[in-house]
C-alpha cells in the first residue's frame, strides 16, 4: 500500500494549476505533431527539450509526457480519416477505422478509437502504479532468445489468417523482410541490399513505405472508383461522440483482452507496434464477427487502439526503471532526463520519489486531459471528410510528400514513397495483403538480429529457444497460433475449390 | 484497358525481379555460418528465394486463367485508367519539380494546377487554396518545428 | 535585402574583429544545419543539441542553427550526406571516430578524407563492466575466469569501437570472448543486468544509472590515468575510484572515443577557421562544462595538426585489429 500513498502524494504535485496548464499545452502540441505524418512525438519532444532546461524536472517531464499522449492520440486521426498511419503502431487502426470513416461514420470511428485508447492507457498506468518493481524484474528476464520468441509470437498471431491467397501473403511477407534488411546490419556491421544506391545505407524508413503503400495507394484506388463527396451529414455530431463512447462497455471482453495483450507486449520488449498487430490478429480470430473485420468493425478499431496505448504507456516503465528507451520518443526523453541531472535506472525510484510519482500521477491526469481535448477535436477532424475529394486529394499527396521528406530530409525518400504508392495500388488491386508486408518492415530486422544474437550465444544450437520455461512457453504458443488455422482447415471436409478461394479472396484483404 | 491477367503477370514479374535482385545482392554478404555466427547475407538470400518462388507461382496462376480470373477479366477500364493518370501524373510532375522549384513553390503550383486546370474551382479560389497550402507548410515546418524543407535550385540561383 | 546583409556583415565583422581576428574573413549568411550522425537521444545527438543551445543562448552567430538527425547505417547516412554536400559551408557534421573507422570495415560510400576536419571536442572513456554479483573484483580475476572461453561480451554495433576493444582485450589478456553486438550500449547494459552477458565495455554515461542502481559495476577504466574526481555515484564510490586497467594487469593503456565535428569537403580554409573558432567559443562557456560533467565525458579540444595526428594513430590501431580479424574491406 506504500504505492498508494506515494501516488496520492504524486497527485498533489501533478494537480496544480501550472502543471494542468502545461499538460494542456503539451497535449495540444502533441496532437498537432501526431496528426502531421513525418513529424512525430520525437520532433516535438526535441523541440521542447531546450525550453525545459530552466524548469523543475517534474514540470518538464509532465510537459513532455503530455505531448507524448497527445501525439499517440493524434497519430490515429490520419490513420482513420485518410488511411495514412503516421506511426508504426497506428497501422492496425487503419484496417477498420478507415473503412468506417469512408462509409460516412468518421465521428464514430474517431470517438471509438480515442475512447478505447484512453482505456488502454489507463490500464497501463494502473499496472505501472502497482507492479512497477515486479515489472522491471520481468523485463530483465528477456535475453535475445526471448526477444526473438516475442517477435515470433507477434508474427504467428497475425499472419496466416487474412483472407488473401496464401502464396501472395508469403510473397508480401518476404518482400517486407527484404526491405527491412536494407542498410547496415547490426550483427555483422556490413552493408546489405543497397542495390548500388549509396544513400540506401540508411535503410528504408517505415514512414516512407507506409505513406506510399497506404496513403498514395489508397488515393489511387479511390480515384479509380471515383468516389467523390461522401455522404457525411454536415452538422457537428456531438451526440454521436458520446454515443460511441457509451457503446464501448458492450465490447468489454475485447477491451480487457486487448489491454492485457498491450501491457504484456509493453513490458516484454515487443512494443506498441507488435502489440497492436497481435491484438488485432487475435480479435479477428476469436471475435464472432471476425469475418467482417476489415469492413469497419467496431472491435477492429478497439483492439489495436487499446493494445497500442496500453503498450505505449507500460513501455515507459522500462525506461524509468532500467534506462532502456522503448521508442524514439522515450529515447529523447531519456536524453532530457540526463540533462536535468537525473539518471534513469533502478535508483530513480529511490532517489527521486517526487519526480517518479509526480510523473506517474501526471499520467493519470494527463491522459484524462488528453482524451477530453482530443474528443473536443473530433467534430473538427471529422469535418475534414466533407472537403470535396478533388481538393483533398492533392493535399493528401502533399502531406505524404512532405512527410516522407521530413523523416530524414531526403529527396530519395520522396521518390521511393511515390514508388511504394504504385506498389500499394497494384497489391490492393490484386489482393496481395499489405499488413504482413508492413509488419515485416517494422519488426523484421529486429527479429533477425535477435535470432542471430541467440545463435552467437548458443554457438549455433537451436536448443537456446527451449532453454528455460519462459522462452519455451513463448515459442510453443507461437507455433500453436501458427498451426491452429491449418489444423482447423484440415479438420474441415476438403472443399477448397478455386471458386471458394475467389469468394474468400475478393472479400476483404487485410 | 488493362486485363486482370496482364496486371497479375506484370506484378508477378515485378516482385520476382525484386526477389532476384535481393538474392543476388545477398551473395556479396556471404551466406551460411562463419565465426561471426549466421552470416549477414543468409536471411536476405532466403527471403529472395522465397519471393522468386512465390512470384513464379503467381506468374503461372496469372498466365493460366483459373475460374477466378475468368470472372473478372478486366482490371482497369480505360476510363479508370484516365482517372488514375489524372491523379498520378500531376503528382509525379510535382515530385520531379521539387529539386528545381523547392517544396513551397512546387506544392503551390501543384495545388493550383490540379484545381484550376480541370476547372474544379475558380481561378481565384484555386489561387487562394494554393497560397494557403504553401504558407501553412512554411509556418508549421520551417518556423514551428525547424524542419527545413527543400528551397530548390531556383531559390539558390536567385540568392534567397 | 542586399544592403541589409552587407550592413549585417560589416556589423558582425566589427563585433568579432576584436575578439577573433582570424575568422573575420568569413561569416555565415544562411541558416546552419547541424547534422547529427545518430538518432534522437543518442550521445552524438545530445552533443549537437548542446552546442546548438549554447550558440543560440550566447548569440555566437546571427544565423539560426537547426539540428537534423541522420543516424541511419550506424551514422553512415550522415557522413554520406556530408560527402554529397561538398563545398557547402552550412552543413556541420557531428560524429565520432566511426568517421574513419567505419570505412575500414564496411563498404560505405564515404571516407573521412571526403570531409574537412574541424575538431574533436569531448572524449568518452571506456570501462570494463560486470554484473554486480559477479565473483571477480579486479580485471585480473576477470581474465582468469574468462580463460574458460565461455564468456559473452556485449557491445554496441559490430566491428565498431566496442568490438575493436573486445578484440584488443582478447589479445592482451590471452583469452577468447564471444562478442554479441546490440543496437546500443544501453541495450547491452540491460542484457548484462539480466544475466544474459558476462561483461560489456560501455561508456560511463551508458551505464551510470545501472551502476548507481547496483545492477552492475565497473572493474577498470581503459585510460592512462584515473578519471577526474567528481561527485560520488554510489554510496562509497565515484568515477575517480575506479582503477585503470593497466594497474590491474590488463595492459591496454588508452582507448577512447572522441566526439568529432566536420565540414563537408572542398570548403575554404577561412570557412573552416570560422567553425574552429566557433567551437572554441562554445567550449569556453559554463554550459559546456555542465554538459561534459552531466554526460560523464572528458573535456578536450583537438584541431588542425593535433587532430590529424590523433586520427592517424587511431586509424593505425584499428587497422591492425581489423586486419588480424580479417575485417578489412577488400
Amino acid at each position: 500500500m506504500d504505492n498508494v500513498s506515494e501516488l496520492l502524494h504524486g497527485f498533489t504535485i501533478a494537480v496544480t494549476v501550472p502543471h494542468l496548464a502545461l499538460m494542456a499545452v503539451g497535449v495540444l502540441l502533441g496532437i498537432l505533431v501526431g496528426v502531421l505524418p513525418g513529424l512525430g512525438a520525437p520532433n516535438g519532444v526535441s523541440l521542447l527539450l531546450p525550453l525545459t532546461f530552466g524548469m523543475q524536472p517534474v514540470s518538464a517531464i509532465i510537459l513532455l509526457s503530455s505531448m507524448y499522449w497527445g501525439a499517440l492520440f493524434g497519430g490515429s486521426v490520419t490513420s482513420i480519416l485518410f488511411n495514412i498511419p503516421g506511426e508504426p503502431s497506428s497501422v492496425a487502426t487503419t484496417f477498420d477505422g478507415y473503412p468506417m470513416a469512408r462509409d460516412g461514420r468518421p465521428t464514430t470511428a474517431l470517438a471509438t478509437a480515442f475512447g478505447s485508447a484512453a482505456f488502454g492507457a489507463l490500464v497501463g498506468v494502473i499496472l505501472i502504479t502497482f507492479l512497477a518493481s515486479w515489472v522491471a524484474q520481468v523485463a530483465l528476464a528477456f535475453g535475445p532468445a526471448e526477444y526473438f520468441a516475442v517477435y515470433f509470437l507477434a508474427f504467428a498471431s497475425f499472419v496466416g489468417m487474412g483472407g488473401a491467397a496464401p502464396i501472395k501473403t508469403v510473397v508480401a511477407l518476404a518482400i517486407g523482410f527484404a526491405i527491412a534488411a536494407i542498410g547496415i546490419d547490426t550483427v555483422s556491421g556490413s552493408v546489405r541490399l543497397t542495390m548500388g544506391v549509396d544513400e540506401l545505407v540508411k535503410g528504408v524508413n517505415f514512414v516512407v513505405a507506409v505513406m506510399g503503400l497506404f496513403g498514395i495507394g489508397e488515393l489511387l484506388v479511390a480515384v479509380e472508383e471515383e468516389f467523390h463527396a461522401r455522404a457525411v451529414s454536415s452538422k457537428i455530431e456531438w451526440r454521436e461522440v458520446f454515443r460511441a463512447i457509451g457503446r464501448l462497455p458492450r465490447h468489454g471482453v475485447a477491451l480487457l483482452r486487448s489491454a492485457a495483450i498491450g501491457c504484456w507486449m509493453g513490458i516484454t520488449p515487443g512494443g506498441p507496434t507488435a502489440a497492436s498487430f497481435m491484438s488485432y490478429g487475435i480479435a479477428r480470430r476469436f471475435s464472432r464477427r471476425g469475418r467482417y473485420f476489415g469492413t469497419g468493425e467496431v472491435e477492429g478499431i478497439i483492439s489495436p487502439e487499446t493494445a497500442d496505448h496500453a503498450a505505449g504507456t507500460s513501455a515507459l516503465l522500462p525506461m524509468l526503471a532500467l534506462g532502456i528507451p522503448g521508442s524514439a520518443t522515450a529515447a529523447v526523453m531519456m536524453g532530457g532526463l540526463m540533462i536535468w541531472g537525473l539518471n534513469p535506472g533502478p535508483m530513480l525510484f529511490v532517489d527521486q520519489k517526487d519526480f517518479v510519482w509526480g510523473l506517474i500521477a501526471s499520467m493519470y491526469v494527463g491522459n484524462i486531459v488528453a482524451v477530453v481535448l482530443v474528443l473536443l477535436t473530433v467534430p473538427v477532424f471529422a469535418a475534414l471528410m466533407r472537403i470535396p475529394f478533388v481538393v483533398i486529394a492533392p493535399l493528401i499527396v502533399i502531406i505524404c510528400v512532405v512527410g516522407a521528406y521530413s523523416v530524414s530530409n531526403s529527396y530519395l525518400d520522396v521518390v521511393m514513397m511515390l514508388g511504394f504508392g504504385v506498389v500499394g495500388y497494384l497489391f490492393k488491386k490484386l489482393f496481395y495483403p499489405l499488413a504482413p508486408l508492413v509488419l515485416a518492415i517494422v519488426i523484421g530486422d529486429k527479429a533477425e538480429d535477435a535470432f542471430r544474437q541467440s545463435m552467437l550465444m548458443s554457438k549455433g544450437s537451436l536448443s537456446i529457444f527451449f532453454a528455460n520455461r519462459l522462452v519455451t512457453c513463448l515459442v510453443v504458443s507461437g507455433i500453436a497460433l501458427l498451426l491452429l488455422p491449418l489444423v482447423l482447415q484440415l479438420a474441415r471436409p476438403f472443399r477448397k475449390s478455386t471458386a471458394g478461394e475467389t469468394s474468400a479472396q475478393e472479400k476483404v484483404i487485410i | 484497358m488493362i486485363s486482370r491477367r496482364a496486371l497479375e503477370l506484370a506484378t508477378a514479374i515485378l516482385t520476382g525481379s525484386f526477389g532476384v535482385a535481393v538474392a543476388v545482392q545477398s551473395l556479396d554478404n556471404g551466406i551460411g555460418w562463419s565465426s561471426e555466427g549466421v552470416e549477414s547475407g543468409t536471411f536476405p538470400f532466403l527471403t529472395g528465394l522465397i519471393i522468386v518462388a512465390g512470384s513464379l507461382y503467381n506468374l503461372v496462376r496469372g498466365a493460366v486463367p483459373a475460374a477466378s480470373l475468368a470472372s473478372v477479366p478486366v482490371a482497369i477500364t480505360s476510363i479508370e485508367l484516365r482517372r488514375l493518370a489524372g491523379l498520378f501524373v500531376p503528382a509525379a510532375i510535382f515530385v520531379a519539380a521539387i529539386p528545381l522549384l523547392g517544396m513551397y513553390v512546387a506544392s503551390a503550383a501543384y495545388v493550383f494546377a490540379v484545381l484550376a486546370i480541370p476547372k474544379h474551382q475558380s481561378i481565384l479560389r484555386s489561387g487562394v487554396t494554393a497560397a494557403a497550402t504553401a504558407l501553412a507548410l512554411y509556418v508549421v515546418f520551417e518556423r514551428m518545428f525547424q524542419v527545413s524543407l527543400p528551397h530548390g535550385a531556383l531559390a539558390a540561383a536567385l540568392g534567397l | 535585402m542586399r544592403g541589409t546583409s552587407v550592413f549585417l556583415l560589416s556589423a558582425s565583422v566589427a563585433v568579432f574583429a576584436a575578439s577573433a581576428p582570424a575568422c573575420a574573413a568569413w561569416q555565415p549568411q544562411k541558416p546552419i544545419e547541424f547534422v547529427a550522425t545518430a538518432g534522437p537521444g543518442g550521445g552524438t545527438d545530445n552533443m549537437a543539441r548542446a552546442v546548438q543551445n549554447i550558440i543560440t543562448k550566447y548569440k555566437l552567430t546571427d544565423q539560426p542553427v537547426v539540428v537534423v538527425n541522420k543516424g541511419g547505417g550506424s551514422g553512415a547516412e550522415g557522413y554520406v550526406y556530408g560527402k554529397a554536400s561538398a563545398g557547402d559551408p552550412y552543413k556541420v557534421i557531428f560524429g565520432t571516430s566511426n568517421a574513419w573507422q567505419q570505412p575500414l570495415v564496411s563498404k560505405v560510400a564515404f571516407n573521412y578524407t571526403d570531409l574537412t576536419p574541424i575538431a574533436a571536442m569531448a572524449q568518452d572513456e571506456f570501462l570494463l563492466w560486470v554484473k554486480q554479483d559477479a565473483p571477480y573484483k579486479t580485471a585480473g580475476d576477470y581474465l582468469k575466469a574468462a580463460a574458460s572461453g565461455e564468456f559473452k561480451m556485449g557491445g554496441a554495433q559490430s566491428k565498431d569501437t566496442d568490438e575493436v576493444l573486445t578484440r584488443m582485450i582478447e589479445k592482451t589478456g590471452n583469452v577468447k570472448l564471444t562478442y554479441i553486438p546490440f543496437k546500443s550500449g544501453a541495450e547491452a547494459a540491460v542484457q548484462l543486468a539480466g544475466g544474459h552477458l558476462d561483461s560489456h565495455v560501455n561508456n560511463p554515461s551508458e551505464s551510470l544509472g545501472q551502476w548507481r542502481g547496483s545492477t552492475q559495476r565497473p572493474l577498470c577504466v581503459f585510460s592512462p590515468k584515473r578519471l577526474p574526481a567528481g561527485p560520488k555515484i554510489t554510496a562509497t564510490e565515484g568515477w575517480s575510484d575506479i582503477p585503470t586497467c593497466t594497474e590491474q594487469g590488463l595492459d591496454i593503456k588508452q582507448y577512447e572515443q572522441p566526439r568529432t565535428v566536420w565540414l563537408p569537403g572542398k570548403v575554404t580554409p577561412e570557412q573552416a577557421a570560422y567553425y574552429v573558432d566557433l567551437m572554441k567559443k562554445v567550449q569556453a562557456t559554463p554550459e559546456w562544462k555542465d554538459y561534459i560533467e552531466k554526460s560523464s565525458q572528458i573535456d578536450t579540444f583537438l584541431t588542425g595538426a593535433d587532430f590529424d595526428k590523433f586520427i592517424k594513430e587511431d586509424l593505425e590501431r584499428v587497422r591492425q585489429v581489423a586486419s588480424e580479424q580479417g575485417w578489412l574491406v577488400k
